[in-house]
């Protein structure tokens, strides 16, 4: 558990971060999204100490980070970096065993990790090991940057809008690798993003920002349904363009089949989106008329996949 | 190009010593020099005004000329090797430093957040990002200051650390172009040469690179101790000027005194001009080395006295002032003198009956000189001559010195000035005539030593004084002909001298 406590960051008088108190679950993938100048990638640096709070403590697994030993703290810390970083005089193998290296783990050890990650994200360890960061194209180095943060099995991963820089595609699906390491790792992700469809995308637990100051915390679907203030609803409303239809989900599968029995608010698939989320407050499923073969049934997670999909585009 | 063969075939052993010993110098400069540029540049990167600050001192360090921080450097640490590799060392450090510091700190930013981000130690940083990420700065810096040691070092010879520097130097000062080439063209093979080898070095890992510095080090630093211990205790150096005569004359110096006593020679020619030697002598950087009395007294002792014409009075004096004021000991002169001269073909000579500079006056209209700018100059020559012996020639014109002695065998002048013993003389078929007025100050050359030094090795005076009266002028110019003109070596030449002259066993 990672907690912050009345933490603030100034610089020349200027407040970054104005007392954020903000708790982070073992476990959760939380993601941190809000408008550049928000404060949320100088919060993700708190974490790891990169930036030092002006005033205010964090406390990670009931410990002030104040008392760790700084060099230890990190090295139980993954880190993704928005610009990948790797170092381009290590290989791929070398890039991904660096934090292993300082841990002084054998080198035979160090490898096999390092291509057992490289297999999991469907790069073979044979061909890419050897290879140089410059060699690979930005989605495949981005990977290597995601399982680089993970070599050491550290109990918390943090990455700093690390998809920010690329295509779509690879945007699409290294979003799908974080969801399938989470599940699979179980460990602490936190993610910050300014990019509210990725937020909904992969967030457990998402915390809107917005100039130093926390918005709203909570699920997607709790912060869709009921944002906390105007700024947390004209930041994600903004993006229910009032020309997206209820019928544009169902192209898009968005929808899951609607139990013949049950009884469902109704919705006109010509509606716009925005008449769907204000049903979707109130009903947790809503069904589509206007065709009547099947029974259509769009839920709040139909939405957000939609949304999430729609990002990407 | 045959002459540079021939010189290769003859000097083969020497260029090749001074080839290794300008190899070793610039090695040793360049080593020192990362080691201590290269570590103040890792420990500065994070210290921006100091590193700035450092930079400056490096770079007016730079601005320096390096003659002068030679001779800033001879007082503290003498002459020879060391004073080289210090003022090598001084140039060396500011590119290294700089590449290297500009290096480690134009690493991106983000590299060094996501090293610092995943806990890596600065060393860990240091050894596994940061030195390899900057390693092809400092290696560019390490290669400017290797062509920069390379090209200097040849200063070297100025103050006695020998090197291929000697080769140039004598090159310039006999005019002798195969020795310049050879010198000149041998220290730009050699600064390729290591260029490449630094570029070579700079893809091993920095491990392998450590090995290789460590085990050069550990064997310059084996060859020095060897040295050092198998040195003899009773060693006394001797040397010489630039030029092939003092290098023939400390060869017989060498002979006479191994033969005569139990102590070892080192002998180092082509060691420096007379200011260099006198203080190098001062400093007992060396022991022992052939000064002429004329230049004692014009240019070494405090005197107001008027220079002498007479030879014995001049060594009389040139003795007595140097015990006075410097507390050294000037050993008898040997016979021949190597002052100003003038001299005419011998055809010219005969066809007119000329002998002695007297002699001139007669044949005055008919004769075309050709003198040095220097002596056409200075009262001690041609403006002094003219008056003392009356003398006015149709025509005078000033040349370089190796351009006058071509001008009289083409007939282009008929009469030169000269020193008495440059083997052109011979070269050219001329003939001195004989200052029956004794204008020229005499120059006679002498073994010049401290005296505690010949109080500590009294044997050396009688072998040396053995040379006393002996070694005429045509001795002189014939040995002096065959070095400079049949390239032979100046230790034989020496020796088949001393056998000659029944002054050694055979």
């Amino acid at each position: 558990m990672i907690k912050f406590k009345h933490v603030s960051k100034k610089y020349d008088g200027n407040t970054v971060l104005d007392d954020l108190n903000l708790t982070i679950e073992t476990g959760d993938l939380f993601v941190l999204v809000g408008p550049s100048g928000s404060g949320k990638t100088t919060t993700l640096k708190m974490i790891n100490q990169l930036i030092k709070p002006t005033t205010g403590d964090i406390v990670i697994e009931g410990k002030n980070v104040n008392e760790y030993d700084l060099k230890e703290l990190r090295l139980q810390m993954g880190y993704v970096l928005q610009n990948i970083a790797l170092f381009p005089n290590l290989s791929i193998d070398e890039n991904i065993s660096i934090q292993l290296e300082a841990l002084r783990r054998p080198k035979k050890e160090r490898i096999a990790i390092a291509h057992d990650l490289l297999e999991k994200v469907g790069l073979d360890p044979e061909k890419y090991g050897r290879r140089y960061p410059h060699e690979l194209s930005g989605g495949e180095q981005q990977r290597i940057g995601i399982i680089r943060a993970l070599a050491s099995t550290p109990k918390i991963i943090l990455m700093d809008e690390p998809f920010s820089a690329l295509d779509p595609i690879s945007r699409n699906q290294l979003q799908e690798l974080v969801l399938r390491l989470h599940k699979e790792l179980q460990t602490t992700f936190v993610f910050v993003t300014h990019d509210m469809h990725e937020a909904l995308r992969l967030g457990d637990t998402i915390a809107v920002m917005k100039k130093g100051q926390l918005q709203q915390v909570g699920s997607g679907e709790s912060i869709l349904s009921h944002p906390a203030n105007s700024f947390v609803d004209t930041f994600f409303k903004n993006e229910h363009s009032e020309n997206i239809l209820v019928k544009d989900l169902l192209e898009h599968n968005c929808f899951s089949a609607g139990d013949e029995n049950a009884n469902y608010f109704r919705i006109d698939q010509n509606k716009p989106l925005s008449q769907l989320s204000k049903a979707l407050r109130e009903h947790s499923r809503v069904l589509v008329s206007g065709n009547q073969q099947k029974k259509q049934v769009i839920s709040i997670d139909d939405l957000l996949s939609y949304l999430a999909q729609k990002g990407d585009h | 190009m045959n002459e540079i063969i021939h010189v290769f075939k003859t000097q083969g052993n020497d260029i090749w010593q001074a080839l290794l010993q300008h190899i070793g110098i610039s090695l040793i400069a360049l080593l020192i020099a990362a080691l201590i540029a290269i570590p103040l540049a890792i420990l500065l990167m994070r210290h921006k005004k100091t590193a700035e600050f450092i930079l400056q001192i490096t770079s007016i360090l730079q601005t320096i000329p390096s003659l002068a921080l030679l001779g800033i450097l001879i007082p503290f640490v003498g002459i020879g090797t060391v004073p080289s590799i210090i003022a090598l060392v001084i140039y060396a450090i500011m590119p290294i430093f700089q590449n290297t510091y500009s290096g480690l700190t134009s690493i991106d930013p983000n590299l060094e957040e996501a090293a610092a981000a995943f806990g890596l130690s600065t060393t860990k940083r240091l050894v596994r990002i940061e030195v390899p990420l900057a390693m092809p700065m400092i290696v560019s810096g390490l290669r400017i200051a290797m062509v920069m040691i390379i090209g200097t070092a040849t200063l070297a010879a100025l103050i006695g650390a020998g090197g291929l520097g000697t080769y140039i130097l004598l090159g310039i000062q006999t005019n002798n172009n195969s020795l310049l080439i050879i010198g000149a063209v041998l220290s730009a093979v050699l600064a390729l040469v290591f260029s490449g080898v630094i570029r070579i070095l700079s893809r091993l890992s920095l491990k392998r690179l450590g090995i290789v510095v460590a085990a050069t080090l550990v064997l310059i630093s084996g060859a020095a101790g060897y040295r050092y211990l198998n040195r003899d205790k009773a060693t006394i150096t001797i040397a010489g000027k630039m030029g092939s005569e003092p290098e023939i004359l400390i060869n017989m110096y060498k002979e006479l005194i191994e033969q005569d006593s139990s102590l070892k020679v080192n002998v180092k020619s082509n060691f420096g001009g007379t200011t260099f030697l006198f203080k190098a002598l001062k400093s007992e950087s060396i022991d022992v080395y052939p000064e002429f009395t004329g230049t004692v007294l014009e240019s070494l002792v405090k005197t107001n006295k008027k220079v002498s014409h007479n030879p014995k009075a001049t060594y009389r004096v040139a003795k007595s002032l140097l015990k006075k004021q410097y507390g050294m000991a000037y050993l008898k002169p040997m016979k021949y003198q190597n002052g100003y001269a003038v001299a005419v073909k011998k055809s010219f000579a005969k066809e007119n009956h000329l002998k002695t500079i007297s002699d001139l006056a007669r044949v005055s209209d008919k004769i075309h000189a050709g003198f040095d700018p220097d002596f056409y100059q200075q009262t001690d020559g041609y403006p002094g001559l003219k008056k003392e012996y009356g003398l006015n020639f149709a025509s005078v014109r000033t040349m370089e010195p190796t351009l006058r002695y071509r001008a009289i065998a083409k007939g282009k002048v008929n009469l030169v000035d000269g020193y008495t013993t440059d083997p052109e003389l011979q070269e050219y078929d001329l003939v001195v005539l004989k200052d029956d007025k004794a204008f020229f100050p005499p120059y006679q050359g002498a073994p010049l030593l401290l005296q505690k030094t010949l109080t500590r090795y009294p044997e050396i005076q009688a072998a040396l004084n053995k040379l006393a009266g002996k070694i005429s002028t045509s001795d002189m110019q014939k040995m002096n002909y065959l070095v400079n003109m049949k390239h032979e070596k100046a230790s034989k030449v020496a020796h088949d001298y001393l056998i000659k002259h029944d002054l050694i066993k055979k």
